[in-house]
């Protein structure tokens, strides 16, 4: 019986503890980083002495502003690109294909087990020969689509698989065209699904450097800046990037989760929810 | 006639789901296809609204050849049975849908749409969202959508299966006023007898695929043409037995030793196998010793099940056979255990082939 009690008595400090070695785990070396980068001595800033001095210095750097731009480009594109292609590749799978289904999803998401490294790596061989395509952000942008496709697939495919296609039926035996169907129906009803799938493209773009490293050539993006410098020692402007980053990063995340609390976005249509609701 | 199906087949990978079905509708005839689940009824309908191509044959609709034409040209309307409104549009921009999609002139449309919203008793619902409101009231958006835009034919799959029974009973007169009132064809999908029977002018019975029979709905309840219509419209007793002896005015079967008259032999020789079927309320019941009619059968009440204006009688025989007899509840009847007759005339009695030859392609 007193062995229960203490068994019971320890379950929930016991809980609360691993949850927070978990989240110590995850966020030390990032909290770590933040810190530094507003205080004074950076590399050490313990006990913190605040200041701006090395966000100042990341402004200063033209570099770093021509990267921040790139990176910006590489990641609305891709994201705008494989969020396409990915809806029109999810709409054929799970309206179209049937019981071949399964197969098809498997070519569909094989990338994702591609090295990254090899991603880029044949790429570049691909489009320089083929697409006359040197090192340039145009053809980062195709190689890195090639990854998020997949990626935005899952995400698109989790959440069309519960759209009700029978209310395009609906929309095209009351006279609405095909396309007219898609922008007045179907478009209104699963585009939080596709913005899910944006912003993770996005973010996997914006911070990719395995594939965009070999195939821009001599274009700098914030990762490869920031790779490039370390051979000089890590300087202040990196930890002011890399906590600027992880802000943008968590703002866009907590931006999504609003939306979502609030009711404004919800993540796919749930009509089994919304009939159940009355 | 105003819509002809001519020879519809529709191939599902080597499963022929429709099988050569040929049905002609008259422009103000209000038509069921009835049958069960999987037979292809709603299939059937989904080829009419060009929701599905068939396979073989050619769909008419007022004239004009429609078969190849995608469904937003064919002019059609369709209720659905999970209603299938569009959830981020209120009532009116639903009702409005189809119309938008004809470019009507606003005013006129809002004309329309009031007009939709007077006769389904929907006035002041028109700004909700089908999420804000009751199953019955999505249910007649659903049937206003469809008549807003005075479609060519009404086509209705169901619409009140996901309907409570007092509600479905108060819709089923509506939905055959609208009818009545618009004089356009509405074709009407079920597996509920009592909805296609209430409403239709012709009820199609479709089994497995193919159209059994299309017939005024006395007829196919009066005269059920095949064996599959006379177990699935009304309620029946159903008899197996051999035929042992058939002329042209009547016809003997024994089925477990009960031997059975009927007036007609429905094309069987002596030693073929057969169905029979009373309707229960052609079983009529009598006081033990009662001997008469063609086929009198002494039977004992084992229980009684009250339907209100009438009760359900289910008998047995000595020998263990099962009867049921629905008799009007006029003064006393048998009570549990008792004694009676159940005798019913040879002309009441529907006989079938067992293995009819549909010639059906599997």
């Amino acid at each position: 019986m007193a062995k229960g009690n203490i068994a019971r008595k320890l379950q929930k400090p016991a809980l609360i503890g691993t949850m927070l070695i978990c989240y110590l785990f995850l966020y030390l070396p990032i909290l770590h980083i933040g810190l530094g980068s507003v205080s004074k001595n950076y590399s050490f800033p313990y006990p913190p002495q605040l200041t701006w001095a090395t966000f100042e210095k990341l402004a200063e750097n033209t570099l770093y502003q021509t990267a921040l731009g790139n990176s910006l480009l590489i990641g609305v594109l891709t994201a705008l690109l494989s969020t396409l292609l990915a809806c029109l590749a999810t709409m054929g799978l799970l309206r179209h294909a049937g019981r071949h289904t399964v197969k098809f999803l498997i070519l569909f998401i094989a990338p994702l087990f591609v090295a990254e490294v090899l991603l880029g790596l044949s790429s570049l061989i691909f489009n320089g020969l083929f697409l006359q395509l040197g090192g340039n952000l145009f053809s980062a942008i195709l190689a890195n689509t090639v990854h998020c496709f997949s990626y935005a697939l899952l995400i698109i495919a989790t959440q069309l698989y519960r759209y009700d296609w029978r209310l395009d039926d609906a929309a095209m035996v009351f006279g609405a065209t095909p396309l007219r169907t898609f922008f007045e129906v179907t478009l209104p009803l699963i585009w939080p699904g596709l913005f899910g799938a944006f912003i993770v493209c996005f973010i996997m773009a914006f911070n990719n450097l395995e594939i965009s490293f070999y195939l821009l050539g001599a274009t700098p993006t914030l990762p490869s800046v920031a790779w490039g410098a370390l051979r000089y020692g890590i300087k202040p402007e990196l930890y002011a990037l890399a906590s600027g980053v992880n802000v943008v990063v968590f703002l866009v995340l907590g931006v999504m989760f609003v939306l979502m609390r609030t009711g404004a976005v919800r993540f796919g249509h749930k009509p089994e929810r919304e009939r159940s609701a009355i | 006639m105003y819509i002809s199906l001519q020879g519809i087949s529709k191939q599902y990978a080597s499963v022929w789901a429709i099988d050569r079905v040929n049905m002609a509708i008259a422009k103000q005839e209000f038509v069921s296809l009835l049958g069960p689940s999987g037979s292809g009824k709603t299939t059937l309908l989904r080829v009419i609204a060009g929701l599905e191509k068939p396979t073989e044959g050619r769909v008419l609709i007022d004239g004009q050849d429609v078969t190849e034409l995608p469904p937003h040209k064919r002019g059609v309307a369709m209720v659905f049975q999970e209603f299938l409104l569009f959830p981020h549009r209120t009532v009116r921009e639903n009702l409005a849908f189809p119309l938008r999609m004809m470019k009507m002139p606003k005013a006129e449309m809002d004309e329309r749409i009031d007009w939709a919203l007077g006769i389904l008793s929907l006035q002041g619902l028109d700004g909700r969202y089908p999420n804000q409101l009751s199953g019955g009231q999505q249910q007649r958006v659903a049937l206003g959508r469809g008549l807003v835009g005075r479609p060519k034919v009404l086509l209705l799959d169901e619409p009140l299966a996901n309907l409570d029974r007092e509600l479905r009973q108060e819709m089923e007169v509506e939905i055959r006023r609208y009818q009545m009132k618009l004089g356009i064809p509405f074709i009407y999908v079920t597996h509920n007898q009592e909805e296609a029977l209430s409403m239709s002018d012709r009820i199609a019975v479709v089994n497995k695929g193919h159209v059994e029979d299309f017939a005024e709905r006395t007829t196919l309840y009066d005269k059920p043409k095949t064996a599959f219509i006379a177990q699935f419209v009304g309620r029946s007793n159903k008899f197996e037995g051999k035929v042992t002896a058939a002329d042209g005015g009547s016809c003997t079967i024994d089925a477990g030793g009960l031997s059975l008259t009927a007036s007609g032999n429905g094309g069987l020789k002596p030693g073929d196998a057969a169905f029979a079927f009373v309707k229960n309320e052609k079983v009529a019941l009598a006081p033990e010793g009662f001997v008469g009619e063609d086929n009198s059968l002494p039977c004992t009440v084992r229980d009684v099940i009250l339907r209100g204006a009438y009760a359900e009688y289910l008998l047995e025989t000595s020998d263990g056979l099962g009867l049921v007899a629905s008799r009007p509840r006029s003064g006393e009847g048998p009570s549990i255990g008792h004694a009676v007759v159940a005798h019913w005339a040879s002309g009441d009695v529907d006989l079938y082939p067992v293995k009819p030859d549909l010639g059906l392609r599997r």
